[in-house]
């Protein structure tokens, strides 16, 4: 009998903490409205920021993958010798392929890169002037400097060009791009947290009477602060929600009108699936949402809550 | 019931408000806070409440030394006193019984006993018929009996009234007296702050009287001034 007593009370306080905090919602619909946008607008902007990190990342990966590692074979190399190579740099650690340029393809993709000007290596025709090479590819880029050293310790290589100031260039953006968004990520929470909790305190500001009476009538702060931070959960969720609806049209959309653009196709470069972001965005915007939500009650209520 | 040790009570503002006051309240008693406004009536009221702290002394309500309660004590030092202020305190979209239920929530009372007590304290009040309205459906003397029933409806060992009747014309505030007349004989403690000249007289209950501060008075059957 006393046990059953006990779930009732129980049951009946947390019904009363969810009745409340929906009643709140509805209640405060201008504090409620002000909230959910700032919200979505916040967490919008880190989610853009997000994304545009995140495939900046993806294209940096595939940018860097494309790069290899160009080793020029001396002229005077016979074939025996250029075949040695071939097979000292394949048992190298980190090599994934290499292919063979010959003399007559370096000319050929010369008069490619020089297309517009045919006059400037007219002369080249018959003269093999651009050397024999092996195109390196590597499995990690990481053991990039390791192999171009190795490489350099060969016989008959002439000279190694690599792309490391390219891969330097395009770290350095990355990682910009990346500070960035955690700088952008941190000023967003704070100007959410901010606006939330002063609409918190309008909408406990209005109610401080209420609040006033259930303290004299003996009701302790956490009986108090409950619906409140019902409330707030309750926004932060919806706005996560919404907010999530909103970035995977938004990121569809921008994705299929860029992945169309003939820079990306001709570069072979792809962007990131819209699930793919999704699936890493929405944890943190429900966590987020519903973290920013309880904690800016929370503090927006303690001055009021002493009397 | 309620004591005072020497209490004092200067606000951060430099005003002292209450100055080494004594005295004490048994069970079962009807007594007046007598005063013009500024004396420290209210002060009274809200170091019994322990809306405020006390700078020195003791207050020792219900056999507890409240001096140094913990924050996280005082609800439950509230719940073992009912309280009535003179702008009433309802809670506006609320209705009558809504807001005398609300005071069981709070202390976590089971629904069948809501369902069973509100009625019946409403009924002590005389607002059965009204339980459906909301306070500003509502008299001001209907409004102060709903505080009234509010304050009773967890039974309180004492009410604490501030002004009751200062909202209120002068037969209304009557029907609240009586009501409080009547809570009083059947046991409960009544400490009432006033400044209603011709009730303090007419009661013929015990008065405190303050004035700056300091406890000036307190006769066992006065009336509001002892200069009469």
């Amino acid at each position: 009998m006393i046990k059953k007593v006990g779930i009732a009370v129980r049951y009946n306080g947390f019904t009363y903490l969810i009745s409340e905090g929906f009643s709140n919602v509805f209640k405060n619909k201008k504090g409620t409205m002000i909230s959910l946008i700032t919200m979505i607008c916040a967490m919008f902007m880190f989610g853009a920021a997000f994304a545009i990190g995140q495939n900046v990342n993806y294209v940096m990966e595939q940018v860097q993958a494309s790069q290899g590692i160009e080793v020029f074979i001396l002229n005077e190399a016979t074939d025996e010798q250029t075949n040695t190579l071939e097979s000292e740099i394949k048992k190298i650690d980190g090599v994934s392929t290499v292919t063979y340029k010959s003399k007559e393809q370096a000319l050929e993709s010369a008069k490619e890169s020089f297309k517009e000007y045919p006059d400037a290596i007219a002369g080249y025709t018959e003269e093999y002037i651009f050397p024999a090479s092996f195109i390196v590819m590597l499995t990690d880029l990481s053991k990039a400097e390791g192999v171009e050293s190795t490489i350099a310790t060969l016989e008959n290589v002439k000279n190694i060009r690599s792309s490391n100031d390219t891969m330097n260039t395009l770290f350095k953006i990355s990682n910009g791009i990346r500070i960035a968004i955690i700088v952008v990520f941190a000023g967003l929470l704070v100007i959410a947290m901010t606006i939330i909790s002063n609409t918190i305190k309008l909408t406990v500001h209005a109610r401080r009477k209420e609040i006033s009476i259930m303290k004299y009538v003996g009701a302790t702060n956490s009986f108090i602060r409950g619906p409140f931070l019902v409330e707030g959960i309750i926004i932060g969720f919806v706005a996560a929600c919404i907010t999530i609806a909103l970035i995977t049209i938004a990121y569809d959309y921008v994705v299929t009108g860029i992945e169309s653009s003939d820079i990306l196709q001709t570069m072979n470069i792809t962007l990131l699936h819209y699930s793919e972001i999704l699936r890493m965005v929405s944890v943190v915007y429900v966590v987020l949402g519903v973290g920013i939500g309880m904690f800016g009650s929370a503090f927006s209520m303690k001055k009021y809550l002493e009397v | 019931m309620i004591e005072f040790k020497n209490v004092t009570k200067v606000y951060t503002t430099g005003t002292e408000a209450v100055h080494d006051a004594s005295f004490s309240i048994d069970k079962g008693e009807f007594a007046f806070l007598v005063g013009s406004s500024g004396s420290g009536k209210s002060t009274l009221i809200k170091l019994i409440l322990k809306e405020e702290e006390a700078n020195s002394g003791n207050i020792i309500i219900n056999g507890k030394d409240i001096t140094y309660l913990k924050p996280k004590r005082v609800p439950y030092l509230r719940r073992s006193m009912g309280v009535v202020f003179q702008d009433f305190r309802l809670l506006p979209d609320k209705t009558v019984y809504e807001n005398v239920a609300f005071a069981m929530y709070i202390v976590k009372s089971t629904p069948k006993h809501i369902r069973r007590q509100v009625p019946y304290v409403l009924s002590q009040v005389g607002l059965s018929e009204k339980s459906k309205m909301y306070p500003n459906e509502l008299s001001g003397g209907e409004q102060q009996r709903v505080a009234l029933a509010r304050a009773l409806v967890n039974n309180p060992s004492m009410i604490i009234a501030d002004e009751p009747t200062g909202n209120l014309d002068p037969d209304t505030a009557w029907d609240i007296m009586n009501l409080l007349d009547e809570i009083n004989r059947r046991g409960t403690t009544v400490v009432m702050a006033t400044h209603a000249k011709d009730i303090v007289n007419t009661m013929k209950k015990r008065v405190i009287q303050i004035n700056k501060g300091i406890i000036v008075r307190d006769d066992k059957k006065g009336g509001y001034s002892s200069e009469v």
